[in-house]
């Protein structure tokens, strides 16, 4: 573990994912306390206002802090995409590594129903099934979730098809040890490495799709402060401060950065190439 | 002073902002004929056929296709169309119209007294489905008596009939269509309007060629317009600045300072009675109590609301639909917020500890969401629990629309207060959807509805305000001023209050116009 | 390649198909929405609305109107939309063609860029030039197309006013204003394409630049140049096809937001305005339109992986 974070250092990429996933974590944990001010407190008169002094990064068209705002929005924009993604990544595994199990004709026919349920772009699967469960946050959850599901599926079977190969499983199989038990206990702990790459990168990606969820009016509502909303709202008062969709932008497309930059780190100090 | 006049208002207003209302516009030699004129508009045009058109846009194209029988001006009273004269009886219960000579259907057929018939059976016809039905006025009974001319009975004196038939869904049709199904029109248009349909794209545009058969030899001036939908209202102000489109219907205020600041455009604006409102279902917990109404009510800062959803291009509202844009107006005390007394009402009202709700707001036009997301903070102290939940437009007309408890509304101008109250706010209104159902409300705005002496009507609805004032079946906290542009190339444009009145076939293009296809 | 390998995967794509219909079916059928009340409008009365459920076969189990529907869509015929009373095919065929035209832009300007980019950041490993693109990569993965879209409006519409931001005019009505509608919603696809790619080339001539076979190629005399534009490209480009068609799902989803933005009437958008109005035919026929783009795409990339392949094998 250490030795990973290690060469994780070395390389540029995994050095600088650190550093920006570490202070993204860090501002959703004690950003909310560190807001200047209550991020739903309207000032009719202090609307539009450029970053300054008094508001750091300037106000919105409530006359609210825009600083504020990011720093709680935060919790609504990171956690929920790493929580749409690990959910998503645990069904995938759980398809992926049976299917690996199983091999012969089922493995074909999970995996050709995967393919073929991939073949709808997320975008529009989450769409759709957001529309059908109604929008909220916990509903885009589940359909990013779900979006994420069949691919997460392909990836992880590939790496178990590896795995499966291994004596230990043989071994397993062999002492007549249920399928549940060597699908748990021998192969899933064993394609975990690879899957955790995966995984980092599509955070960047969940953050994403969360946004563009949000910009089409389908993930969190008003007044809440998700980064994608809040770019949203901006659009229509963008000509009356460019600031207010300027910042939320950015900050949305730092935690992908973030997360791409860990991922690709991860990947290399996980699997070091000559 | 009880009111201002409906026209001193509008001069008044056209005064204040130095812009719109050119009043007589300049065109002191006549208007340039020819060219195509570019008109932005920022929906869908999704409904063709004229009878059941509800938006601004389809309002519009709807317009430029058909006529009525009479047609509103921008001082809201009625002016000729198909319709060339009208009597009406001593007793206001039958008016006799009289059409033009010789008026035919786009496809050349005769437009004559049995298509005016056919057109207002439908209209009356449940089934069709079209906002007229209630927004006519009482008719009864119509009937042709020769070629041209067109007999109206009511089921009660009226004395507005020259201007409710001037109502958007008012269009003739042919006779001949509605016999064979109305489905026709819903692709192609067939009318005796100033234009002829070339293409019809909902999405993306509307073209439209001169109807070199209109009745009036001089109109229109333009040889075609194209009607343009901008989803996106940013770009839509973009396109005009850029000198891409020649009018933009209507724009935000959020984007009005672009076009001020643009060169070669001129920025309209006139204050109108176009509105927002928070509608209440009045037949539903908790807001069947009249003190859960009143108390929401009493939390609103409406000069603060003003500036929120408006950018300060409009004016306070009072919770009544009519403000000094109508004749009726009646001038009551200003509302003012009062916390305090708000959460006194909610606790008589069984709610001590506050009360949750969920307001929906389309995302179209964005004051919508923007006057959600405010009234949720200023009603937060007197304990209201309010969350906002927004929705595209279309999903909010299918879902929401006239079937919601709690949602923000948006609506133009109508002709009279008669219009706008038995739109919205009577019992057997077209679009109920406070389902307040009062009787003292219905009967007054009845009772005025068949009363010709001026200063009596007057008090009537001077009544029918008070009542909504007092019992608020929706909160009205700010009215809009109507904004738009046109390059300074466009000729004889005018804002009309109404909001959905364009009279483009009074528009030409000046000598500085750009040449278009 | 043999042709059975070819028919194998015309199945699949057959299968896939079924998989998809199944799983939009089932969606459009749970979508609070009905059918009758839609069409009919409100104001409808009781006897219409039953009479029209008949007639739409709206009273029979579940699974035979999957199978109407089915038989349908086969035949070419996706229904009528309940939004506009227009049969739903010719509508949304003409929308899918112009959103080919932007992804087919799209992709020509990434293939312009991406692959010299790739290669000047493999070939000056870690200096100035490849860090430059790899930073550049990392911000265009990262930018969602609706940032992207709403920066590139500001910038190159309202402030420098050099293009209009959305709208779209037919190529065949008015070329040179219809090409200066696609410029931002082709920037703003191309963009991410662009990064992805870019790495891709990039670390696929890293490996190949190693390997045993260029070492060879360079023992035997050839120059740098040649070795890099005779043989090291071509192999590295063969995965970039695959990625390419991989992309066109990603494609898909973003001309969606893309098309949203820009008022560009594709199929990404119908859908949008489809999902909206809850106007099920049309959401069935886009999703299902959607998919077959996406499998017709990767089945002609493995077409074209195959035959490029064996080529080079025998070169």
């Amino acid at each position: 573990m250490i030795e990973i974070l290690k060469r994780m250092l070395r390389s540029p990429q995994g050095a600088l994912g650190l550093v920006i996933v570490g202070l993204i974590l860090l501002v959703v944990i004690v950003g909310p306390w560190f807001a200047p001010y209550d991020p739903e407190k309207m000032a009719p008169l202090m609307r539009y206002k450029p970053p300054s002094a008094q508001f750091w990064l300037g106000t919105d068209q409530y006359g609210r802090d825009i600083l504020s705002r990011l720093l709680h929005g935060a919790r609504a924009t990171v956690v929920l995409a790493i929580l749409a993604t690990a959910l998503g990544t645990l069904v995938g595994a759980v398809i992926g590594t049976v299917s690996a199990f199983l091999g012969g004709r089922s493995d074909e026919a999970i995996m050709r129903t995967v393919d073929a349920i991939m073949s709808i772009p997320s975008l529009l699967l989450a769409l759709l099934i957001v529309n059908l469960l109604g929008k909220s946050s916990l509903n885009a959850l589940l359909a990013i979730a779900l979006a994420f599901a069949p691919g997460m599926a392909r990836v992880t079977r590939s790496v178990a098809l590896s795995v499966r190969k291994q004596d230990y499983v043989n071994a397993a199989i062999a002492r007549g040890e249920s399928a549940a038990f060597i699908v748990g206990r021998e192969m899933l702990p064993n394609v975990v490495a690879p899957i955790i790459v995966e995984m980092t990168i599509r955070v960047a990606f969940a953050v994403m799709l969360f946004a563009t969820l949000s910009f089409l009016g389908l993930g969190a509502q008003p007044p809440a402060s998700e980064w994608g909303l809040m770019v949203s709202e901006a659009r229509r008062f963008m000509h009356l401060s460019a600031w207010m969709i300027l910042w939320p932008s950015l900050a949305v497309a730092l935690v992908a950065i973030g997360f791409n930059l860990l991922g690709d780190g991860l990947r290399d100090a996980l699997n070091p190439r000559s | 002073m009880p009111s201002i006049h409906r026209r001193d208002f509008l001069a008044a207003s056209a005064a204040l902002s130095g812009l719109a209302m050119s009043g007589v516009p300049a065109f002191a030699q006549t208007p340039r004929r020819g060219g195509t004129l570019r008109v932005s508009v920022d929906q869908a045009v999704s409904k063709l056929n004229p009878l059941v058109t509800r938006v601004n846009p389809e309002y519009l194209v709807a317009e430029l296709l058909y006529s009525s029988l009479t047609r509103l001006k921008v001082d809201m009273s009625a002016e000729p169309d198909l319709a060339e004269s009208w009597t009406n009886s001593a007793d206001l219960t039958e008016w006799t119209f009289v059409l033009r000579k010789g008026l035919t259907f786009h496809g050349g057929s005769p437009c004559t007294a049995a298509d005016v018939v056919a057109t207002f059976e439908a209209i009356l016809d449940p089934k069709t489905a079209s906002p007229a039905r209630q927004n006519i006025g009482p008719v009864a009974k119509v009937a042709a008596k020769d070629e041209t001319t067109v007999v109206f009975t009511l089921s009660a004196p009226f004395a507005d009939l020259p201007v409710t038939l001037a109502y958007l869904n008012a269009k003739i049709v042919p006779a001949a269509v509605i016999k064979g199904g109305l489905e026709k029109l819903d692709r192609q248009a067939i009318g005796t309007g100033p234009f002829k349909l070339v293409s019809f794209e909902p999405e993306r545009q509307v073209v439209v060629t001169r109807n070199d058969a209109y009745y009036d030899k001089a109109r229109p001036y333009l040889d075609k317009i194209e009607v343009l939908v901008f989803p996106d209202v940013s770009a839509e102000a973009s396109a005009l600045i850029s000198g891409d489109t020649d009018l933009l219907g209507t724009t935000p205020p959020t984007e009005f300072g672009r076009l001020q600041k643009a060169s070669g455009v001129k920025a309209l604006r006139l204050a109108s009675g176009q509105f927002c409102n928070v509608n209440f279902g009045c037949d539903q917990k908790p807001f069947n109590d009249v003190r859960v109404r009143q108390a929401l009510a009493l939390t609103v800062d409406r000069a603060a609301m003003v500036d929120f959803v408006t950018e300060g291009f409009g004016s306070p509202g009072n919770d009544t639909p009519l403000n000094p844009a109508y004749r009726f107006h009646a001038d009551l005390p200003a509302k003012k917020a009062d916390i305090a007394k708000a959460k006194a009402l909610l606790a008589e009202a069984g709610y001590p500890k506050g009360l949750e709700a969920t307001l929906i707001a389309s995302d179209r036009p964005g004051q919508r969401t923007q006057l959600a997301v405010a009234l949720r903070e200023m009603a937060k102290p007197a304990g209201f629990d309010i969350k906002v939940e927004t929705m595209p437009h279309a999903t909010y007309l299918d879902q929401v629309w006239k079937k919601g408890s709690f949602y923000v509304g948006f609506y133009n101008m109508q002709a009279t207060a008669d219009a706008i109250f038995s739109l919205l706010y009577t019992s057997n209104a077209a679009w109920n959807e406070t389902r307040w159902n009062n009787a003292a409300f219905d009967k007054l705005v009845s009772e005025a509805r068949t009363t010709v002496d001026d200063a009596k009507r007057r008090a009537l609805y001077a009544e029918a305000q008070k009542l909504m004032y007092e019992e608020v079946p929706s909160i009205i906290p700010a009215f809009f001023d109507l904004l738009a542009g046109q390059r300074d190339w466009v000729e004889g444009y005018e804002l009309h209050p109404r909001g959905s009145v364009y009279r483009l076939d009074f528009v030409s293009l000046g000598a500085n116009a750009p040449k278009r296809g | 390649m043999s042709p059975a390998y070819i028919l194998k995967r015309i199945l699949l794509i057959g299968y896939t198909l079924l998989v998809v219909s199944l799983i939009v079916f089932a969606i459009t059928q749970i979508l609070p929405a009905d059918a009758a009340v839609m069409m009919l409008g409100e104001n409808a009365t009781p006897d219409a609305l039953a009479a029209l459920r008949l007639k739409m076969g709206l009273n029979d189990p579940i699974w035979m109107q999957y199978l109407h529907w089915l038989g349908g869509v086969v035949r070419g015929d996706f229904g009528v939309s309940m939004r506009t009373g227009q049969p739903v095919a010719p509508a949304m065929i003409e929308a899918l063609g112009r959103s080919l035209l932007l992804a087919l832009f799209s992709i020509v300007l990434m293939l312009a860029v991406a692959i010299p980019l790739g290669i000047v950041a493999a070939v000056r490993r870690g200096r100035a030039a490849d860090l430059g693109v790899s930073f550049l990569s990392y911000i265009g993965v990262s930018l969602p197309e609706f940032v992207t879209a709403t920066l590139v409006v500001l910038v190159l519409a309202d402030w420098l006013q050099w293009l209009p931001a959305t709208g779209y005019v037919p190529l065949t009505e008015d070329p040179l204003r219809g090409l200066k509608h696609l410029v931002l919603p082709v920037l703003t696809v191309s963009m991410i394409l662009i990064a992805h790619v870019s790495r891709m080339v990039r670390s696929e001539l890293v490996d190949v630049l190693h390997s045993d076979y260029i070492r060879a190629a360079r023992l035997k005399g050839l120059s740098k140049r040649q070795v890099l534009f005779k043989h090291a490209l071509r192999n590295a480009l063969l995965p970039t096809i695959t990625i390419v068609a991989l992309d066109v799902g990603y494609l898909l989803g973003g001309v969606i937001v893309v098309e949203e933005i820009f008022a560009l009437p594709g199929i990404g958008r119908q859908l949008i305005v489809a999902i909206q109005a809850r106007d099920l035919p049309s959401i069935q026929a886009g999703a299902l339109i959607m998919a077959t783009t996406y499998a017709v795409a990767n089945f002609l990339a493995d077409i074209a992986y195959a035959w490029l392949d064996r080529r080079i094998q025998y070169d």
